[in-house]
């Protein structure tokens, strides 16, 4: 027997409401501090002070919930988690790395400083969210096929 | 690669999602595979070859772009 280090089916679910959790968390917070809080980066001199202040706090809290939410979605078990899923998983993985070293090769060329930075942070979510959306399309396109061939299943 | 899947479903009579449950796999790699947009594992095609009663060689055969 295959194992293959998957969540459960209804992680899914969780890491849904995870990400739908952070959404009014997150306005909430813009609206009690509009002026952000990206001034006080770590890195910049002020790195000690901001360290575990409730905006780090609140910045590690709410990554972590969409990041375990993503984490969630794109690796928990379909229904029936046989070998082709498998490899429409493992296609999506490579389709999704392709990409986002494609993306980080671009920005390294025409980006500088604090730009390229920018795309750094995105680098934390955007492979996770590539395969999440790769995967599902194909998914999608497998049961379409199998739809509309249910004539099929009769004989 | 080819396959006789389909023909045999029909000799059998069976649904592509009762083949699906005799060999724990869904249904839609059932029709991805009689539709040859699929090739199955070696463990797969020995367990469809079973369901029919028949050899792996009997249900797949190689194609000439195969070989």
């Amino acid at each position: 027997m295959r194992t293959n280090y998957l969540f459960p089916f209804y992680s899914r679910w969780l890491g849904i409401g995870l990400i739908l959790v952070h959404v009014p968390i997150k306005f909430w917070w813009d609206s009690r501090y509009p002026e952000g809080y990206s001034h006080m980066n770590p890195g910049t001199p002020e790195t000690n002070s901001f360290l575990f202040s409730p905006p780090h706090l609140f910045f590690i809290g709410t990554t972590l919930m969409v990041l375990i939410g993503l984490f969630l979605i794109a690796f928990s078990r379909e229904r029936v988690e046989d070998e082709q899923i498998t490899q429409l998983r493992l296609d999506s993985l490579r389709w999704a790395i392709y990409l986002n070293y494609a993306l980080l090769l671009f920005s390294l060329v025409f980006t500088h400083g604090g730009e390229s930075d920018h795309i750094l942070v995105l680098n934390i979510w955007l492979p996770l969210l590539f395969f999440i959306l790769r995967f599902q399309w194909v998914l999608y396109r497998l049961n379409r096929s199998a739809r509309s061939h249910d004539s099929d299943t009769t004989l | 690669m080819k396959n006789n899947i389909r023909i045999e479903r029909a000799i059998k009579e069976i649904t592509q999602a009762e083949l699906a449950d005799q060999v724990g796999v869904s249904r839609q790699t059932i029709n991805s595979i009689e539709s040859n947009k699929y090739i199955p594992s070696t463990l797969l095609a020995l367990k469809i070859a079973r369901v029919f009663g028949k050899s792996v060689e009997e249900i797949f055969q190689l194609e000439k772009n195969d070989l």
